[in-house]
């Protein structure tokens, strides 16, 4: 209940943002779909010849693929950035401490904010991801259901490994920094994120099953792009492409136990640290 | 606990220890390998509001006056001592007690600037979990009440600094709180804002019968606005009392005398109880004389001698006046000097005055 009404004052709040400021919304998408067709162009072209470079895009399914991936990224890049450049920026103007004297907590006041901000990210990347899909001549297998419930799982693991980060810059400001390199890398394992990838030795893998993009991205990108077809061998023929649900791939498990294992140790970390900060009265200060 | 009381510190004490790495000496521009500093914020600290007091603390830049207020609100942890609002600890019921106080806490923002004054209100409103058509009825009573009714519907950004101001008071009474913390809530506000900040300040103490306590430089306003002053050097109290009581206090029974002709300073050495005595420099003779006498017949008994020489020395006696202390000379007095009186009411605390 009292997240709820957190919530709903975000949402108000961020919506009266979004229409007073409407022409910078809608720069932005314009912007960004700019800069998505910039590079995918100059990713898919930069291994082709010149005489190409001109023509149409001759491999949808690639840059669909890239599309994605960098939606992906900068989802993990922004959830993570609330907590850190975020979190910085509420310091420095004194609106933390109001959060934190918010008798839901700083926690509740936290994930209202990023729900509703993520769900705001999510509506413009989705119409930036059709309009870029389009454009390239690709296509995207929207399956609602497998889509939300990644989608939510996705963003839980993220918020879970913000809140440690976070949990980190309420008492290190200076954590806020490094983070930028952690969101960075998270950003472009979002981008090469395939199911090839798992195919490294074990502890390498392993790293990669336990950081919070990785399963994430390659479940999307199997039920956006692949439209949750696996090609299965056939003795003595071609290869065929048979329908193999999402929730029977074994990245969406590790997604699962990622999200519990994320937001289990992200919202231990950030309590014990609000408390910290506290004592150490560095909640102000930045 | 004090009855009725809606803040309490009992005892409560905070250090602050930062550590740095390859510091560079600020004196001697040396690097260092490690350095760690600790400062007192914070020094056994003890004293109460009642409900419609306003409770003024003084102290210079970095004495724990802010460090105070976040003790209260739960932004501080204490290390010593505890704090309590309405009776209930402020570190076990946290939650609770954060419903019932309102802060202004300086040089913040607070309010969200893209936003109007009323959107901002209804935002910080539903935080502090108001809800309802409740919500809204008090977000305009409050404008209406700060003044700022003709602004409900212009952005924060374009408020001046002073409106800026009175909106953060009304965020921080968004939720009717019984207590309001107000942090310097007049600095740099030009004179007419802070004159409105001030009449607001009282109005509500008064006739809502909320307890306040204001942190200011600012020894007009604490001398104007509040019940009883504390004042605090280097996280301790150094003095705790009535502002009557305390300007009283400090009063050094000087008496001016303005009179027709000179008289010689050397007749009155030999009254007892006298201390200085001395010419101020003005166009017309205006003798300075200090009683020091300590009980208050000895004084009346050398006022009268004092008479009687204008009297024989046939002086014309134009005026007779007491120089009294302003709050901002104490406040230099009890901040710079060493002074070891025990200026708080009762022993180290100041819980139970009003």
């Amino acid at each position: 209940m009292s997240f709820l009404l957190v919530m709903k004052a975000e949402l108000v709040r961020s919506f009266i943002i979004m229409r007073r400021y409407w022409f910078r919304t809608l720069t932005g998408l314009v912007l960004g779909y700019g800069m998505l067709m910039v590079l995918v162009a100059g990713f898919i072209y930069s291994r082709e010849g010149l005489e190409e470079r001109v023509q149409q895009f001759d491999d949808p399914s690639a840059a669909t693929n890239f599309i994605l991936g960098f939606i992906v990224g900068m989802f993990a890049f922004g959830v993570v950035g609330m907590f850190t450049q975020g979190l910085q920026g509420m310091a420095t103007t004194g609106v933390l401490e109001q959060l934190c004297m918010s008798p839901h907590g700083l926690a509740v006041n936290f994930m209202a904010q990023t729900v509703v901000s993520s769900v705001a990210t999510i509506l413009s990347s989705g119409i930036m991801v059709y309009a870029v899909t389009w454009s390239v001549g690709g296509m995207l297998h929207w399956d609602t259901i497998p889509v939300l419930i990644l989608l939510t799982l996705t963003f839980f693991n993220l918020v879970g490994f913000g809140f440690m980060v976070g949990g980190l810059v309420l008492v290190f400001k200076q954590v806020g920094q490094v983070a930028i390199l952690v969101r960075m890398g998270l950003f472009a394992l979002a981008i090469f994120a395939k199911e090839e990838l798992l195919a490294n030795p074990w502890p390498f893998t392993f790293l990669l099953h336990i950081l919070p993009i990785t399963d994430a991205t390659i479940c999307i990108k199997y039920v956006l792009i692949k439209g949750q077809m696996r090609s299965v061998a056939v003795a003595g023929a071609d290869p065929e492409m048979v329908f193999s649900s999402v929730f029977a791939h074994s990245s969406f498990y590790w997604l699962i136990g990622n999200c519990l294992f994320w937001t289990f140790v992200g919202l231990t970390i950030f309590r014990f640290m609000e408390n910290h900060s506290r004592s150490k009265g560095t909640l102000g200060s930045y | 606990m004090t009855d009725s009381a809606l803040v309490e510190l009992k005892g409560v004490s905070k250090r602050f220890s930062t550590s740095h790495i390859l510091p560079v000496d600020e004196e001697t521009r040396k690097r260092h390998f490690f350095k760690k500093r600790e400062v007192c914020a914070a020094d056994d600290i003890s004293f109460a509001i009642a409900p419609g007091e306003i409770f003024g603390l003084l102290g210079p830049n970095g004495a724990g006056k802010t460090t105070t207020v976040k003790m209260i609100s739960g932004l501080v942890r204490p290390d010593t001592g505890e704090a309590f609002v309405k009776g209930m600890s402020v570190e076990r019921k946290r939650r609770q007690i954060l419903r019932h106080v309102g802060v202004v806490l300086e040089g913040t923002r607070t309010s969200l600037w893209p936003l109007t004054p009323f959107e901002n209100l209804v935002y910080y409103g539903m935080l502090k979990d108001v809800r309802g058509p409740i919500l809204k009825e008090r977000a305009h009573d409050l404008l209406d009440f700060i003044g700022l009714q003709d602004k409900k519907n212009v952005q924060v950004r374009r408020l001046s600094r002073g409106q800026k101001q009175k909106l953060a008071i009304c965020i921080a009474l968004i939720a009717d709180p019984h207590v309001l913390l107000l942090d310097e809530p007049t600095t740099g506000l030009d004179v007419q804002s802070s004159r409105a900040i001030k009449d607001k300040v009282m109005e509500m103490t008064r006739e809502q019968g909320r307890g306040v306590l204001v942190t200011t430089h600012d020894m007009h306003v604490a001398q104007e606005l509040c019940d009883r002053i504390a004042i605090i050097n280097h996280g301790k109290l150094v003095a705790c009392r009535r502002t009557e009581s305390l300007l009283e206090y400090f009063s050094e029974q000087i008496f001016v005398f303005r009179l027709d002709k000179p008289v010689d300073t050397e007749l009155f050495s030999a009254i007892p109880g006298i201390g200085k005595v001395e010419y101020e420099k003005t166009d017309e003779p205006s003798l300075l004389i200090q009683l020091a006498g300590e009980s208050e017949e000895l004084r009346s008994e050398a006022l009268y001698k004092i008479v009687r020489i204008f009297e024989e020395q046939r002086c014309l006696l134009r005026s007779i006046s007491q120089r009294k202390q302003n709050l901002e000379s104490i406040f230099l007095r009890l901040t710079t000097d060493n002074t070891d009186i025990d200026m708080t009411e009762k022993g180290n605390t100041c819980l139970s005055s009003w």
